[in-house]
């Protein structure tokens, strides 16, 4: 079964429903319409970019080319991650790139050369959507799990202070914060994978239906796909929320409150 | 032991609040510190128990604090914040999760039952208790803990006559750095023989 291809008169279509939602918010006051506008022309740009990198990348798959682009998404991941948490602290951006390598890079290797095993391993029509995904939600992850231990280390600076004089050592201090960073971290990954099938069909298995794929087949790369987001998930916040521990509570066992600032 | 001070300056942002401070503090000995509001005095506190970054030397036996480790050293001089922060849990869950890190258990209840706090107190949720509930189970907590040198940051402000001159008396054998701004309370500190550290706006 062939996907029927879609001329960008049927996009513009599916676009018209954009006026409806924009009359709207001039109706009513929202004061969406700019927001909305930016976040229309931002979608048609970066997907319509993003398919002109895909097309020569697909015909040419050249590790030195491909892995490159994956860095780059990391980058990107990374500096959307920092972007959407309200506190800030020096070595942020570093660290969330960290973070984002260890956790969808370890996936990744894992999912491509054990368990998918395209060929060549780094086949960009494996490897890309893998990392997008992977990274899409990593990235949620880092910034919520970055954001609540950032704020409840300025918040409940004197909870954690008082366990300091009482004679804890850093990581005693900072457990209750990294479990609770954690946490918060991982529950939309864990919300979607409760809902999914029952109320949710997820993009990529809608994608690879409309796309003619076998039902069974898509399910079972979408399966595969929720346990390595999963997984990079897990690691990419535990890194995130570990190394922003290190830098506020310095090898003195002291919590540097100075390092950390709003934005 | 003996707790000893040398050449310590304060530090507010990128103000100097003091500088070249300098005492001896040997076991059973009182200082008392003045001073009028925002010149340092809840810093010195926190310098001498390294919870912001110390400027000076810092010795408890002739040991710098780098020997005993921050832990240890905070076990030992231990600092009491004068307001109690919002905490999880009851009095009597921070003092068996203080003695689970610290491998050192502590019963405070003698001490709270000596300063009318009922026992009940110490098992009901921080947030449920006064604020001079809190200040003295905080207190009594770290008193169990029979640390060296107590850092003591008005501990009875929240406290009324009859609490206060209890909390005072068992706070007279220990060693101690007492900030208060109570000036009865400082006068019965000098007559029972206290030394006094002024802080005071740096000279121009």
């Amino acid at each position: 079964m062939e996907a029927i291809a879609l001329s960008w008169w049927a996009v513009a279509g599916a676009g018209a429903l954009l006026l409806l939602h924009g009359g709207l918010s001039v109706a009513l006051g929202l004061g969406l319409e700019k927001r909305l506008a930016i976040a229309s022309a931002r979608t048609v740009v970066q997907l319509t970019l993003l398919s002109w990198i895909l097309v020569p990348l697909f015909a040419w798959p050249q590790w030195w080319l491909v892995l490159p682009m994956c860095a780059v998404m990391v980058a990107l991941a990374a500096w959307e991650a920092t972007r959407r948490v309200s506190r800030r602290y020096p070595g942020m951006l570093a660290g969330a790139f960290g973070a984002m390598l260890l956790g969808s890079g370890t996936t990744a290797v894992w999912g491509t050369l054990v368990l998918l095993q395209p060929d060549p391993p780094w086949s960009p029509r494996y490897l890309i959507p893998l990392v997008g995904m992977i990274l899409g939600n990593a990235l949620t992850g880092v910034s919520l799990g970055l954001d609540r231990c950032l704020q409840d280390l300025d918040e409940g600076r004197g909870r954690v202070e008082l366990l300091l004089a009482l004679g804890a050592t850093r990581w005693q201090a900072a457990r209750g914060v990294a479990r609770d960073a954690v946490r918060t971290g991982m529950i939309p990954i864990l919300n979607a994978m409760s809902a999914v099938g029952l109320i949710t069909i997820p993009g990529m298995m809608t994608g690879q239906i409309l796309g003619g794929a076998d039902p069974i087949q898509a399910a079972r790369y979408q399966i595969l796909i929720l346990f390595l987001i999963a997984g990079a998930v897990a690691v990419g916040t535990l890194v995130a929320v570990g190394l922003a521990l290190t830098t506020l509570l310095d090898r003195e066992h002291r919590l540097r409150s100075d390092r950390i600032s709003r934005r | 032991m003996t707790l000893t001070v040398r050449g310590l300056s304060l530090h507010g942002g990128e103000r100097v609040l003091a500088s070249d401070l300098g005492f001896t503090l040997a076991p059973g000995q009182t200082l008392l510190v003045r001073g009028p509001s925002g010149t340092g005095k809840t810093r010195l506190l926190r310098a001498l128990a390294g919870l912001d970054p110390v400027h000076g030397e810092l010795l408890l036996d002739d040991r710098p604090p780098a020997s005993w480790g921050w832990p240890a050293w905070r076990a030992a001089v231990t600092y009491v914040p004068q307001l109690v922060p919002v905490l999880p849990g009851t009095p009597a869950d921070l003092a068996r999760r203080i003695g689970r890190m610290t491998g050192k258990e502590a019963d405070l209840r003698p001490f709270a039952a000596q300063w009318g706090l009922p026992e009940a107190a110490l098992d009901q949720p921080w947030t449920s208790l006064s604020g001079g509930e809190a200040q003295r189970a905080l207190l009594a907590l770290v008193l169990a803990r029979d640390p060296a040198v107590l850092l003591l940051d008005e501990p009875t402000s929240a406290l009324d006559a009859t609490a206060t001159r209890a909390v005072e008396g068992a706070l007279a054998p220990r060693t101690k750095v007492w900030v208060t701004h109570d000036e009865p309370q400082a006068e019965r500190l000098l007559s029972a023989g206290a030394q006094v550290l002024d802080l005071g706006p740096e000279e121009a």
